[in-house]
């Protein structure tokens, strides 16, 4: 081959090799960047006073008087939506008017028995109310201008009778005058779609049946039975989201038959007569000061419990959950592992038998980690607990060992390299003034080897705090209480991560949150991993005598 | 020189604390303290060859009500897996081709990274640079494989889904970039380590021929390392097909062999993934519960294997490095 083309291809594949790393580089960038920005806004994000309303009411956090203070200025600002939705209603919404004129006409049935008035004045009196209580409902339901402007003249004709005044069949005459004011600017033929429409924007500014909204439940309205509807958006990134869905329309059409459904964004002021536009603006622009975004520092993320399905609150319990199991399992695989470390490198006299081990750890280390999760289940929980006595239950004991048996060649393997990497001479000092091999160990080469050792406990910590599989079936559950004992079930970070992935739909709505679980995790991990590299390089440059 | 003017004096002897001879109790006490110590010690570190049979024997056991009563043809050979059904069939044949194509497909794309990153690592970069870019790859390897999974679900999946029109994000593909990643730490450090430890004078040799760099890995360091970088594989793959919050979360769980074979964006089911999801719903010592057993035993098996491979092959390759 020509000498050239040798050189550039032997380029090639050293440029190959390279972008081999920068890729892994890359990879590695891509999958953390993004999760650990989104996740660390769970912490750090502008919060608007909602949520500092929901803090002071679920957790107790803030000044009482400030927040009332801020309150009343938001409140000052919201007004103006509330009058404007309402003003517009009162001549769109004609199922909640007939409703409320079929009220009044009680209640001044009521009003009438209370009086004690003869029993033919009492039956006039109600007649006349269901009359003009009939013909406003009919004049609701009317699409022709000039039919209403009719119909509630008539009513009016009532409003100077002595034997109503400053009764609440007053009521009647106020709803069909204001009646008549908003049907005059709007196009009736409309109601329907215009009610539905309405129903739509008060979704996305109060709340829905299901979904809270930009600025939570209105004043005196009472308390919806799910948390997460008494609050509006809380953070000021979902108030923007919010506020997009409020002033534009998205809709999936079919511009062309066959083609894939396109998305199209049109403005849902649109969708309203210009007697409700103003409306679209005056939130546009006044949105802050409505909801008063601020930055804040939620740092009791980490310690708060979560309120309605992760939608507020934090992952204390979670990561209460993740430390108990860790520690536990600590207990269990730091001396089963030393032991285990010490005797391979010390007593590694007999052939067979130390094979024989040296398998079992492989083959340990190589057994997936669902198959300890099956393995945790038969063993642990339905056979050991029953054995001692305990109920066979998924807890918190049963997850450790389960990850302690995972975790076990982790520690192995890293003692007893930590242990190895011991010079020889320091041992063959201690033995020669006359130390048994035992006392050597204990006092000379455990000492020596100790911040190796470390590093495999760290390893191990880390590996038993991300591992998921396993605590399945043997003590992790997705919602519960903080636990009082190790026979009880728990929390985790890990499982915790997998469950606000896959499943519920409430937590997309929360992605801050979701983010946020799994960063927790991975940050625990990472910098738990981080020591132990830190850690052993300093090892071993130190028995290395730099 | 008189001889007899020299005297010779003597120190007297120290004061021994104590009897330098021991008495035959202290000396049988001495003796069976060392080898019970022994004793206990070696079977403290049994623990492992324990918990290894453990595993087996009370994964096996569970499974045996269902070997027994279902027809193992059934198991392994049919591809309708319908184990809530009025008369359930148990049939895991898609389950474990499913499983094995995701960690294939792994592999694919593993194992040519992972060689060349091992040959970056080893042959081209000075020794402080490594030292930066190996913490790199033990980072990767360290993110939980929830982690994984969460990334696969919730930022590639939709991204996959927009980008390539795929009808589903969570496909055979997505299991098998992020089980690739998974796998590409255990690779690279397994190629690198018998990559390196073939020692200079290989390299020098082709060198001195008039080789290039290019031309002394692929036709000399690579041939000589080949047992290492198999067992490189081999444990990437048993990484692999043992992973499950990965494949449960990003393979979409759809029990079916792709058709096209090489249609990566089908939805798979893998055996962890099977034994994953439906383990909480069934009732003990239901079949249900049995052949989700008898899927551990077989992972086992797989492992077991595969494990068996990667030493013989990390043997041949410590024997042809010339260490010992």
């Amino acid at each position: 081959m020509n000498l050239s083309v040798r050189g550039k291809l032997d380029r090639v594949f050293t440029a190959a090799t390279g972008l081999s790393v920068v890729l892994l580089t890359l990879v590695l960038v891509a999958i953390l960047g993004p999760m650990v920005y989104r996740g660390s806004s769970a912490v750090f994000f502008q919060g608007t006073v909602e949520f500092r309303k929901m803090q002071r009411n679920l957790f107790g956090r803030g000044d009482e008087q400030l927040l009332h203070a801020e309150v009343a200025e938001t409140e000052e600002f919201r007004r103006q939506v509330y009058d404007m939705i309402d003003g517009f209603k009162k001549g769109v919404d004609v199922e909640a008017m007939s409703e409320q004129a079929r009220e009044i006409h009680r209640q001044f049935g009521q009003e009438l028995r209370d009086k004690n008035l003869p029993a033919d004045q009492y039956t006039k009196l109600r007649e006349l109310t269901r009359q003009i209580r009939d013909k406003l409902d009919s004049a609701f339901h009317s699409q022709d201008i000039d039919e209403i402007q009719r119909m509630v003249a008539e009513v009016l004709k009532n409003a100077d009778n002595p034997q109503l005044k400053d009764t609440s069949a007053e009521k009647l005459f106020a709803i069909a005058r204001q009646f008549l004011q908003a049907a005059r600017q709007i196009d009736l033929s409309k109601h329907h779609e215009y009610a539905a429409a309405l129903r739509e924007v008060e979704g996305i500014l109060f709340h829905s049946e299901t979904l809270p909204g930009l600025l939570g439940p209105r004043p005196g309205e009472p308390a919806a039975p799910l948390v997460m509807l008494r609050y509006g958006a809380t953070r000021w990134d979902q108030a923007q989201a919010l506020l997009d869905r409020f002033l534009w329309v998205q809709e999936w059409v079919e511009e062309k038959p066959g083609h894939p459904l396109v998305m199209k964004r049109r403005v849902r002021a649109e969708s309203f007569p210009p007697s409700l536009r103003p409306l679209f603006a005056y939130v546009e622009q006044n949105a802050g000061k409505m909801l008063r975004p601020q930055r804040t520092v939620y740092w009791q993320f980490l310690i708060d419990d979560n309120v309605n399905s992760h939608y507020f609150g934090g992952i204390g319990p979670e990561i209460l959950g993740t430390m108990l199991i860790t520690v536990i399992g600590m207990l269990f695989v730091i001396p089963l592992g030393i032991i285990s470390a010490a005797y391979l490198v010390e007593c590694s006299s007999d052939g067979w038998t130390m094979r024989i081990i040296r398998m079992g750890i492989n083959t340990l280390a190589g057994v997936p980690s669902i198959v300890f999760g099956l393995f945790g289940l038969a063993f642990f929980v339905l056979f050991l607990f029953p054995l001692l006595g305990f109920e066979p239950k998924p807890c918190i004991l049963a997850a450790s060992m389960t990850l302690a048996v995972l975790t076990l060649p982790v520690m192995i393997r890293a003692s007893e390299e930590a242990i190895r990497a011991v010079p020889p001479s320091y041992k063959e000092g201690s033995l020669a003034l006359g130390a048994s091999r035992f006392h050597t160990f204990l006092a000379v080469t455990f000492p020596a080897a100790l911040p190796g050792i470390l590093t495999g406990v760290i390893l191990s910590l880390s590996r038993i705090a991300g591992e998921t599989a396993p605590i399945l079936f043997t003590g992790a559950v997705s919602l519960g209480a903080v636990p009082h004992s190790v026979f009880a079930p728990t929390r985790t970070l890990s499982y915790g991560s997998y469950d606000m992935a896959v499943g519920d739909r409430l937590a997309m709505m929360v992605p801050h949150n979701q983010y946020g679980m799994v960063v927790a995790l991975m940050m625990l991990i990472l910098i738990l991993n981080a020591a132990a590299i830190l850690l052993r390089s300093r090892v071993f440059k130190k028995l290395r005598g730099q | 020189m008189n001889d007899a003017n020299l005297t010779l004096t003597l120190a007297p002897a120290a004061e021994a604390p104590r009897p330098l001879a021991l008495t035959p109790a202290q000396d049988l006490r001495g003796y069976l303290g060392a080898h019970l110590g022994r004793a206990l010690l070696f079977f403290i570190t049994f623990t492992s060859v324990l918990a290894v049979l453990l595993i087996l024997v009370f994964v096996v056991v569970r499974s045996v009500g269902f070997l027994s009563q279902s027809s193992l043809t059934e198991f392994i050979a049919s591809q309708s897996w319908r184990p809530t059904a009025e008369e359930p069939v148990f049939g895991a044949l898609a389950i474990i081709a499913g499983s094995l194509y995701v960690s294939f497909a792994a592999l694919v794309f593993a194992v040519p990274l992972g060689i060349l990153a091992a040959v970056f690592l080893s042959d081209i970069i000075s020794w402080k640079v490594r030292n930066v870019v190996k913490p790199l790859v033990e980072i990767l390897a360290a993110i939980p494989s929830v982690a994984y999974g969460f990334f696969a679900v919730v930022v590639l999946a939709p991204w996959m889904q927009n980008q390539f029109g795929f009808s589903t994000g969570t496909n055979a593909l997505n299991a098998a970039l992020i089980l690739a990643i998974m796998a590409l730490p255990t690779i690279i450090s397994v190629s690198e380590d018998s990559i390196s430890a073939l020692g200079r004078e290989l390299r020098e040799a082709s060198y001195s021929c008039g080789a290039t760099r290019l031309e002394t890995i692929v036709r000399a360091v690579i041939p000589a390392a080949h047992s290492g970088i198999i067992a490189a594989a081999v444990l990437g793959m048993m990484r692999a097909i043992g992973e499950t919050m990965v494949v449960w979360m990003a393979s979409g769980n759809a029990p079916q062999i792709p058709h096209p074979w090489w249609d990566l964006a089908q939805s798979v089911r893998t055996l962890t993934a099977t034994i994953a999801g439906e383990m909480g719903e069934t009732p003990e010592a239901s079949l249900h519960r049995g052949a989700l057993f008898a899927m551990g035993v077989l992972l086992l098996l797989m492992t077991f294997g595969m494990n068996v491979i990667s030493e013989y092959f990390l043997t041949r390759a410590k024997k042809a490095s010339g260490r010992t």
